[in-house]
């Protein structure tokens, strides 16, 4: 009739490859993508879910810092809630009945047939008479679930809070799911994913009237809940409390590490609160408080912080000078009050008497020498190529570079080089005599507390360290690696002996600095600072480590506008030190004891 | 010269079985969708199955009534059918507007959708133009003339507005192929298609101009391709080709860039300007710009969810876990998503069966249509293949994530009278025109 009729051909051919495209596609959805599947079984939130157990936090002796504690959930599923009478319902849950309605508006418009949050962190206490009740109000439903709890109230800024997951949590990291908690900062956030577990849920049938029918697909999604694992920090809870106790009406900061390990003892930052303020449903309105506080509680000074440090910077010094060559432990260098001033003491004759006396005029000296080595003719280039020297071997102390450490937040101090200087004076326009602070620990020098604290180690160790830390042990598992890596420092074993024997006679000789220190049974090593600083009266600063031979304690203390370093910060560091070796005060520290938690150094702040 | 014979003497009893199988299966697949406890008899009117019981058994008698007419008598009428749906199409947008659309009649409880019914008026006038045209489609009055046959329903369909509707009315460009328009026009048609759905993609993007600073939306980026391509076809043209047919190419090149460039536009434009927030939302979500499961995406990832869950075998019949009458995860789950409990309850064995039997019913309309000596009868076949194939193509195809959600019913088996009605007339009178085949003397 026509010339089209092969066109039926073009047609059938079509029909038929829409065909298999739609039943490959089928095959694809129903027979080979799971996902699908889970999805429908998501939806129809035919599901249990297993909340798993939050891994508990030790101390080095076991003790318990971060417990669980249950609670009850109330959820509510609108559809069912036919009948429930809701101004009895409202009385016993204590809520107005206008709360009643906007909870349940609320409800309704997230979902009529899904389970929703109505009433949250009911405390065990609440629950016993809210429990046996709830039969009477179908559709509400009850969740078990843990919210942390702290023995004692110690340690709150290392320990970190938790709080409710927002949205950016939720979109980072596809676990979290509306309603659950994440460690929001210490070690809870730093830890969150050993002890947080994992969530177990069980996919159920129902049928179309809502009868429980079988397991869905023989299991094959289910997953069993996973405890979130225990673990150990080096913290010693005993000497963590009597630290913050000593800091009482201070503002500042103890940093104590065990040199052997690299372990934190106790990390104390002063003004604290109770980390059991920031639980439960009134962690907002505490939090607000704690923000809103002029002395900063939740800011922790000992990590977040950093400090000029004063003369407890002079060790490095005199290191550096013997390590290369500039000076010899015999070296002596007048007390020039002209160059900067000092306080009144005999001439060092050594560099043992340089640390013991902590004067001022011989790090002038002994620095000026590091820095201004002649290896240029030119005064200001041999300047800077004298520096870089210097900050490379301060570097080497774990000093202005961001010390390897599971501790989120913390600050790294200032060590300036060549660059440094170049930027603020120009390329050759400054020399030693322009930069001279830095031989005592002002000027630029920034460090941070947990560093300060590990000089103290350093100089137990005589020239390594270990990176400090908290964790000590993880539950069915190793912590990590750079925790146990060993970090020498340019300086020779050999050239530490003078300093050290500097340190020792700063607490224990007539005319150390920090005789206040001393105690009969223990040689502690320490060395005294007292920094200038823009915000009023000195800081005073304490590092120390004990015992001379064999030590097992290493601390900085940092008192801010306290005044001199031999005042406060060396007897509490003496204290703390005989706290954790003999885990006692003796009759005779009793009066410095008295003297340091009497003491209110806050006072018109 | 005409024969006497009996009533369903030459009746085609495999279409006529295929049409009861889709029917009686469609039924119970309501039943299931929608199933209420208070209700389980198939025949309780407060209920859809009830009322699609009811509704097959109007088509039914119906389409009897079809078989006892006679074939001279539909062919005469068929502009008085056009003519009457195309009134009820006028009418129907003075009525007041149901969901935000002017598509409906409403009598008593019942709804009559006359879009429906305007495919049958729509098949049997161009039938019947069509035959009686000769063969001069290249004339151009019959060409504005099959324009008007289709593009007044068209008009009136969008007026409502009722995008689906008017997506099937474009099935008939399948008739005018097999009737002898240019065959271009299907290819045309693809890359058309391929064109418009990477303009889509990239209509909302902006990129750096190669080299340079300035920042152009997506479609300049096609520009520049089309342009690329327009250049090398020429250098081509110009290196392989034999001079004398070189002209006649370059035009066509130039003309094909001129047509991108303005399709390109336009379709930019539409998207952009033209469409409704939630058309163009549905785009997205089939092209993958929206990924938004629990609001946007809503329907179709519960379609596919419920769907995909069905397994091999599926859930069984009333098992569904989520397209099931109590849970109700799955919207429309009556109407335009009745796929899915299809699918959800008898897994990809029944879901398969049910493309094979429309398949099936697709090559029993085409074996039919070719092998009748009228014209007019074998234009109308097609006509009424084309509207099943659009039908099961968008309806199927937006259950399983192929197609945009665009809400028109799957034949014999989505809840709904006009649809019911308008499907089984189609194939009823096609059955009967077929029982007439041997009185055809042309």
């Amino acid at each position: 009739m026509n010339n089209f009729d092969n066109r039926k051909f073009v047609i059938t051919f079509l029909i038929l490859l829409i065909g298999s495209v739609f039943i490959f596609r089928l095959a694809y959805m129903q027979l080979i993508d799971d996902q699908w599947k889970l999805r429908a079984a998501e939806i129809s939130e035919n599901k249990l879910v297993t909340y798993p157990a939050r891994g508990i936090v030790y101390d080095r002796n076991d003790k318990i810092l971060i417990d669980n504690q249950v609670f009850y959930n109330l959820l509510v599923i609108p559809r069912e809630t036919e009948g429930v009478d809701s101004v009895e319902f409202a009385k016993l849950l204590n809520i107005p009945i206008e709360d009643y309605t906007t909870r349940m508006n609320k409800a309704r418009k997230y979902s009529k047939r899904k389970s929703s949050i109505f009433e949250k962190q009911i405390s065990p206490k609440d629950y016993t008479q809210i429990g046996p009740e709830l039969y009477k109000y179908p559709g509400f439903i009850e969740e078990e679930r843990t919210l942390r709890t702290y023995p004692k109230p110690i340690g709150a800024q290392m320990l970190g809070y938790m709080n409710e997951v927002n949205k950016s949590d939720i979109q980072k990291d596809g676990y979290y799911k509306s309603g659950d908690y994440i460690g929001r900062s210490g070690i809870e956030k730093e830890y969150e994913s050993v002890l947080r577990g994992k969530r177990g849920v069980r996919y159920i049938l129902q049928n179309a009237i809502g009868v429980f029918t079988g397991s869905f697909e023989n299991g094959k999604f289910d997953t069993v809940a996973i405890q979130g694992k225990n673990i150990q920090l080096g913290i010693d809870a005993e000497l963590q409390a009597y630290g913050e106790r000593l800091m009482q009406n201070k503002i500042g900061c103890i940093v104590a590490i065990e040199p052997s390990s690299g372990e934190i003892l106790s990390l104390v930052t002063s003004p604290t609160y109770d980390p059991n303020l920031l639980v439960g449903r009134n962690l907002g309105n505490n939090y607000m408080d704690l923000y809103k506080d002029s002395l900063k509680p939740l800011f922790n000074r000992a990590s977040m912080s950093t400090y000029p440090p004063g003369s407890t910077f002079k060790l490095m010094m005199a290191l550096i000078g013997l390590q290369e060559g500039v000076v010899t432990s015999n070296s002596s260098f007048p007390c020039t009050k002209s160059l900067v001033g000092c306080h009144n003491h005999p001439t060092a004759q050594t560099i043992s008497d340089g640390v013991k006396m902590s004067c001022n005029p011989y790090f002038y000296h002994l620095t000026k020498k590091i820095i201004q080595q002649n290896k240029s003719p030119n005064g200001y280039i041999d300047a800077g190529i004298g520096l870089d020297i210097w900050q490379d071997y301060v570097q080497s102390f774990g000093m202005g570079k961001t010390l390897p450490t599971d501790l989120n937040g913390v600050s790294r101090g200032l060590i300036p080089g060549k660059s440094y200087y170049d930027r603020i004076y120009g390329e050759h326009r400054w020399m030693f005599s322009t930069i001279f602070s830095i031989s005592i620990g002002q000027g630029e020098v920034l460090v941070n507390p947990i560093e300060m604290a590990n000089l103290a180690a350093i100089m137990a160790n005589r020239g390594y360290y270990y990176p400090p830390h908290f964790i000590k042990n993880i539950e069915n598992d190793t912590i990590a690696s750079i925790f146990q890596k060993k970090h020498k420092t340019k300086v020779d074993a050999e050239n530490f002996s003078y300093v050290v024997d500097g340190m020792y006679r700063v607490v224990n000789e007539a005319g150390g600095t920090a005789r206040r220190a001393r105690l009969d049974s223990i040689a502690i090593c320490g060395k005294t600072g007292t920094a200038q600083n823009p915000h009023g009266e000195d800081h005073s600063i304490f590092i120390a480590f004990a015992p001379k031979d064999d030590p097992k304690i290493a601390i900085s203390v940092y008192i801010e506008n306290a005044g001199f370093g031999g005042t406060w910060a060396a007897p509490i560091a003496s204290l703390m030190i005989e706290k954790y070796l003999t885990n006692a005060i003796s009759p005779s520290s009793i009066k410095r004891e008295k003297r340091i938690l009497e003491a209110n150094l806050i006072l018109g702040k | 010269m005409r024969r006497k014979y009996a009533i369903l003497g030459d009746v085609d009893w495999v279409l006529i079985g295929l049409y009861l199988i889709l029917v009686s299966l469609g039924l119970s697949n309501i039943y299931a969708a929608v199933y209420d406890v208070e209700h389980p008899m198939i025949f309780s009117l407060s209920t859809e199955y009830g009322k699609q019981f009811m509704w097959i058994g109007i088509s039914l008698f119906f389409g009897l009534s079809i078989l006892l007419l006679d074939g001279s008598f539909i062919k005469k009428n068929a502009y008085w059918v056009y003519g009457f749906t195309m009134l009820l199409l006028l009418l129907v947008l003075f009525t007041s507007p149901i969901n935000g659309a002017r598509s409906w009649f409403g009598i008593g409880s019942v709804g009559i959708q006359p879009s429906e019914f305007a495919k049958i008026g729509i098949s049997l006038a161009l039938a019947k133009y069509i035959a009686e045209m000769g063969s001069q489609f290249k004339e151009f009055k019959s060409k504005f003339r099959i324009g008007l046959i289709l593009g007044i329903p068209s008009i009136l369909v969008l007026l409502q507005p009722d995008a689906g509707t008017f997506i099937i009315f474009v099935s008939f460009v399948l008739v005018l192929y097999r009737e002898g328009l240019s065959g271009n026009i299907i290819l045309f048609g693809i890359v058309a298609v391929i064109v418009a759905v990477i303009t889509l993609i990239v209509a909302d993007n902006t990129f750096f101009i190669p080299f340079t600073k300035i920042k152009v939306t997506g479609k300049f980026g096609i520009f520049l391709f089309i342009t690329l391509l327009g250049l090398v076809s020429i250098f081509m043209v110009k290196n392989y080709v034999i001079p004398r047919n070189r002209k006649s190419l370059y035009r066509v090149i130039i003309g094909g860039f001129l047509i991108s460039i303005v399709f390109v536009n336009f379709v930019e434009v539409g998207y952009t300007n033209i469409l409704q927030s939630h058309q163009k939302e549905r785009i997205d979500l089939l092209l993958g710009k929206i990924v938004d499961p629990d609001g946007k995406g809503y329907n179709i990832n519960r379609s596919k969810a419920a769907i995909g869950s069905g397994g091999f075998m599926g859930n069984g019949f009333m098992q569904a876990k989520l397209a099931n009458a109590n849970q109700r995860h799955v919207p429309m789950q009556s109407t335009d998503f009745i796929f899915c409990t299809w699918s959800e309850e008898r897994g990809f064995l029944g879901a398969s069966l049910l493309i094979g039997l429309y398949i099936g019913l697709m090559m029993k309309i085409i074996t039919v249509a070719e092998r009748q000596r009228s014209r007019f009868t074998r234009i109308y076949a097609y006509c009424v293949l084309g509207i099943f194939f659009f039908h099961m193509l968008i309806n199927i195809g937006m259950a399983i994530g192929l197609a945009p959600v665009i809400g028109i019913p799957l034949p014999f088996f989505s809840y709904g009278g006009s649809s019911m009605m308008s499907f089984t007339v189609l194939l009823f009178t096609l059955i009967k025109l077929d029982a007439e085949r041997k009185n055809v003397l042309q």
